[in-house]
């Protein structure tokens, strides 16, 4: 046994020293495939880029408001379905009114509370009319995008108007689809995880469980 | 200084020199390092991605196998807390197995964190940007070499007094003694601080969290001493009591009491209070929906954690194959219990509620087979070489092999004990 | 577990003769040199570093951030420019811009307003150079009940054909910078500390890879480089600094610096510059005519995990009025008052 242990050893070392170089084991790569990002992932524009001037296209050309409707006035506002523009769908709450914000004289403008026209660049004064806080806090800077420069000594900021990215006629915020979520290392298949239980208040909002509200 | 270049020499010879079956069991040791050394290097290549972490589980097999190793190497202090501070003789012959044992067991808590590290090219950084005290990881780093240094100082003292036949003067170690006392409890607070000081796991910030680690500690340690004294006893012609291995026995009982008393306090804190910091160990002992990858661990270890008590407990276990049982189910339990079921748990969920499951990789598990058969390896060659120079056997007045035709070798001399099995 | 170290009995006998020496001597010689080819091999797969995964000399023996001169500084930045030349071929542009003076970073998030179409996240990964496989991100999406902030039934993985879905909310996670931050604290090398500023950033040349901050940070905003990050050529942001964007190695951390090569230099974080809704706002608290300073002082506010101590300067922020703004509105509900009225 002694004797066979002197060959064995060596012998061993270089089976092993020969399994070794041929990698038994190699890495397999657990790293998934790259989930493509999508372009507008990405990209900064706002959703919205409306002109702010008095301007209207139609058949290719494209006039001031004022161009026609210096010449054929607006009739009265009744409940009537329009007969012109009637690409706007107007859905905006209880505003239901045209005047309640173009102008009804001027339509290169739009309408504040006392008559008195506010400039078509300037609509945050129009929406202020009606949307006082929202209208403070897009002020100070808590509502709406502002871009470029937080440090406005050191290059230009942008302050984005409401309606750059609000549809004025259809005021929420349009949705959007969402770009790819997480695909992380070794992550596996996620799984939903289910809320609440049989006690949680919650349980009324979910989707599926209406049957367990009281009524 | 001749002599003791000289002693490291006849060591590295001793450690060579053996009968067939401590060559077999030596080339197996050295093989599966290899394995781990061949898992390693690829791990170097391609980075971590080939182990089963991730980062919503960013700890893993690794890290678990070190905090077990930790508490290992509580097994030093088991045996010599009775010998210096109680004056219990039966343990006298046997403490420098349980230093040499937190030896090799420090030496593979070095390599499980340095295998764990991303960068280990950078390990001088370590010494160059030392964040002591505030890192915990840092007071570690010298918790486990302190450790190392103060037991490689005991030991080696020892048996070089031995093999230059003078008897060890107290000065030179008795107070390393006595500093390693307080030292082996330090390791274990410091290793479970490292946990408890993270606020944002609540599963880890919890503090009985170091309490439990001394008292699992306390009983995989000796449990493990246990069973290597059997071995020493069996294969060399080292004398161990029976009193002594009964003694441990005594130790080992108490300490998986406490344990499992300080188990089912945390359970009960947390089961009962029933807040959303139980997601962890609900993930642990039942599962979070089809996520369950632990729970099977979890109860074979408390299985095994409450079988090893009851044995320990009973008179039955004053039989050597009954207490043998006991330590096995004790030691694997506790693995189990303090390495995946102290960390993986606290990263699921993520502390952003997602959950990412851990399971090692093959790669990952070859190099902690590779980490485990090396400590195996440094513990056999500490103890192959340190029983015939601590006997008298080897000394550098009779070198072994200078004087071959005048005695024979004292390796070759002795006859084998009894079994005492 | 258990060992043996079987010593006795029938071991080898000692060399009594020359002959059997050397023959010993011999078995020895070739189970060392057996041995030796055995690590050889087992050391094989490293064949296959590429010079990348090494370090140079100048890399190894770079100080730590705050150690440097400005000489070293200078150098550590040309060695980066060369690096990302010979790896993506792209001039890059690295900079180090210092903190600004009387400027404390803070971030709002509006959850009012915030409808969960991840721009943030990808105008992120494309700012910051993050590895695109392995996917490393630094804001995570959580999609919520409504009536519920309960993190741990958030779902990261929504994918509806629109959002936001009108039974939900959406809370952007990423770095908080916070002012306390644990993830400083246990980094045993100092590779990670907050600047003047308020941002936490991370020495890429000097981290070890121990992912102990990962393991401390209560929001998840911590990612490690498992394997070498990869990034297409033509994705490389060459807009670059020394403690933000720069392509990081394999085995070390990253995380969220606010931009800081934007926003040092007065621009706004790529990920407020992308959100098409506006929820995110960034600025200098410390001037008491930025937004952020508006948001803190007069609007309802709350930080994530406040149990935790961190003192985050990531503050999330809801309107007063307009919650149900995400509501479609129905025609049928539409100026009803006024016709009954009328």
């Amino acid at each position: 046994m002694n004797a066979l242990i002197k060959f064995a050893v060596p012998l061993a070392f270089l089976v092993c020293a020969v399994v070794l170089v041929l990698d038994p084991v190699p890495f397999v790569s657990p790293v998934a495939a790259r989930v493509p990002t999508p372009a507008w992932a990405t990209d900064p524009t706002p959703v919205r880029q409306p002109k702010l001037k008095p301007e209207y296209v139609a058949a290719g050309f494209t006039y001031q408001c004022m161009d026609c409707h210096r010449i054929i006035p607006s009739p009265a506002e009744t409940f009537r379905r329009l007969t012109q523009h009637t690409e706007i769908q107007l859905n905006h709450g209880i505003n239901t009114r045209c005047f309640n914000c173009h102008h009804p004289t001027n339509r290169n403008a739009f309408v504040d509370d006392f008559g008195d026209e506010i400039p078509w660049d300037q609509p945050q004064l129009l929406c202020a009319k009606c949307h006082g806080p929202v209208y403070r806090d897009w002020q100070a800077g808590s509502h709406g995008r502002i871009n470029g420069y937080w440090d406005t000594t050191k290059g230009p900021q942008t302050k984005r108007r409401c309606i750059e990215c609000h549809d004025p006629h259809r005021p929420p915020f349009a949705q959007l689809p969402p770009a790819p979520g997480p695909n992380t290392l070794r992550m596996g298949r996620p799984v939903p995880v289910e809320h609440g239980g049989r006690r949680d208040p919650l349980r009324l909002f979910a989707p599926d469980n209406h049957s367990a509200s009281p009524h | 200084m001749k002599r003791y270049l000289t002693f490291l020499w006849d060591c590295f010879r001793l450690s060579f020199v053996g009968d067939w079956r401590y060559h077999a069991w030596m080339t197996v040791l050295t093989l599966i390092t290899l394995g781990g050394v061949y898992a390693w290097c690829q791990q170097l290549v391609h980075g971590l991605v080939t182990t089963g972490m991730t980062d919503q589980v960013s700890w893993g097999m690794y890290i678990a196998n070190f905090t077990y190793l930790v508490g290992l190497a509580a097994a030093a202090a088991m045996l010599v807390i009775p010998v210096y501070v109680y004056r219990n003789l039966h343990l006298h012959d046997v403490v420098i197995f349980g230093e040499l044992l937190a030896v090799s067991v420090i030496l593979m808590c070095l390599l499980f964190v340095t295998v764990d590290l991303g960068r280990p090219d950078r390990f001088h950084h370590l010494l160059l940007r030392f964040n002591f005290p505030i890192s915990m990881l840092t007071w570690d780093v010298i918790a486990l070499n302190g450790y190392l240094l103060l037991n490689l100082h005991i030991c080696g003292y020892l048996i070089y007094c031995a093999y230059c036949g003078r008897k060890p003067s107290k000065a030179f170690y008795i107070p390393f003694v006595f500093v390693a006392i307080a030292w082996a409890i330090s390791i274990h607070t410091v290793t479970a601080f490292l946990y408890v000081g993270l606020g944002g796991r609540p599963f880890w910030n919890s503090a009985i969290i170091a309490p439990r680690f001394l008292a699992s500690a306390f009983a995989a340690g000796p449990a493990l001493i246990i069973l290597t004294l059997q071995v020493v006893r069996r294969f060399t012609r080292h004398q161990v009591s029976d009193e002594a291995l009964l003694t441990l026995r005594r130790i080992v009982q108490v300490a998986m009491l406490i344990n499992l008393f300080l188990l089912l306090c945390e359970l009960f804190t947390e089961f009962y209070a029933d807040t959303r910091h139980v997601a962890s160990i609900r993930y642990l002992f039942f599962g979070l929906g089809e996520h369950r990858a632990l729970v099977p661990w979890i109860w074979t270890a408390l299985a095994m954690n409450v079988v090893a008590t009851t044995l320990f407990m009973l008179p039955a276990s004053r039989a050597l194959k009954t207490l043998n049982v006991a330590c096995v189910l004790a030691i694997v339990g506790i693995w189990i219990e303090k390495g995946m079921g102290l960390i993986v748990p606290a990263f699921v969920p993520s502390p952003l509620g997602e959950i990412v499951e851990y399971r090692p990789t093959l790669h990952e598990t070859m190099v902690c087979f590779g980490i485990w058969a090396f400590g195996l390896l440094v513990y056999t060659i500490l103890v192959r070489v340190s029983v015939p120079v601590l006997a008298g056997e080897v000394t550098y007045a009779r070198r072994w092999g200078a004087h071959p035709k005048a005695e024979s070798s004292p390796l070759v001399s002795a006859s084998q004990p009894e079994p005492k099995l | 577990m258990a060992d043996s170290a079987p010593v006795s009995g029938n071991a080898s006998p000692p060399p009594s003769e020359a002959g059997v020496s050397r023959r010993q001597f011999l078995g020895q010689g070739a189970a060392v040199a057996a041995g030796l080819s055995a690590l050889a091999a087992a050391m094989s797969p490293l064949r296959h570093l590429s010079d990348d995964d090494l370090p140079s000399v100048e890399e190894f023996l770079q100080k730590h951030y705050k150690e440097m001169t400005p000489a070293d500084k200078e150098r550590a930045l040309e060695r980066i420019r060369e690096q990302v030349k010979k790896r993506y071929g792209v001039d890059a542009k690295v900079s180090d811009p210092p903190p600004l003076d009387g400027v404390e970073f803070v971030y709002g998030l509006n959850i009012s307003r915030c409808i969960g179409c991840r721009k943030c996240v990808h105008a992120c990964v494309a700012e910051n150079n993050q590895s695109r496989s392995p996917e490393i991100q630094y804001i995570r999406v959580l999609e919520m009940e409504k009536g519920s902030i309960d993190l741990e039934t958030a779902n990261h993985h929504y994918d509806p054909e629109q959002v936001p879905r009108p039974d939900k909310w959406y809370m952007p996670v990423q770095c908080h910078q916070c002012a306390n931050p644990p993830c400083v604290k246990v980094c045993p090398v100092e590779a990670t500390w907050q600047e003047p500023d308020g941002i936490t950033v991370i020495d890429y040349d000097w981290c070890i890879g121990c992912r102990y901050c990962e393991a401390a940070c209560p929001y998840f905003a911590r990612r490690f480089n498992f394997t070498r990050p990869e990034i297409p050529k033509d994705e490389i942001n060459p807009n670059m600094s020394y403690l933000s964007n720069r392509p990081r190695q394999k085995g070390v951390m990253e995380k969220c610096t606010f931009c800081l090569h934007r926003t040092r230099v007065g621009q706004l974080p790529a990920c407020l510059e992308v959100c098409p809704t506006g929820s995110r706002k960034f600025g200098n608290v410390l001037d008491p005519n930025s937004e952020v300073h508006y948001i803190l002082k007069n609007k309802r506010v709350f930080v994530l995990k406040a149990d935790v101590g961190t003192l985050p300067r990531f503050f999330y922020y809801f309107d007063e009025r307009g919650s149900r703004y995400h509501e479609p509105i129905t025609p049928d509900t539409k100026g009803k008052e006024l016709k009954e009225g009328a």
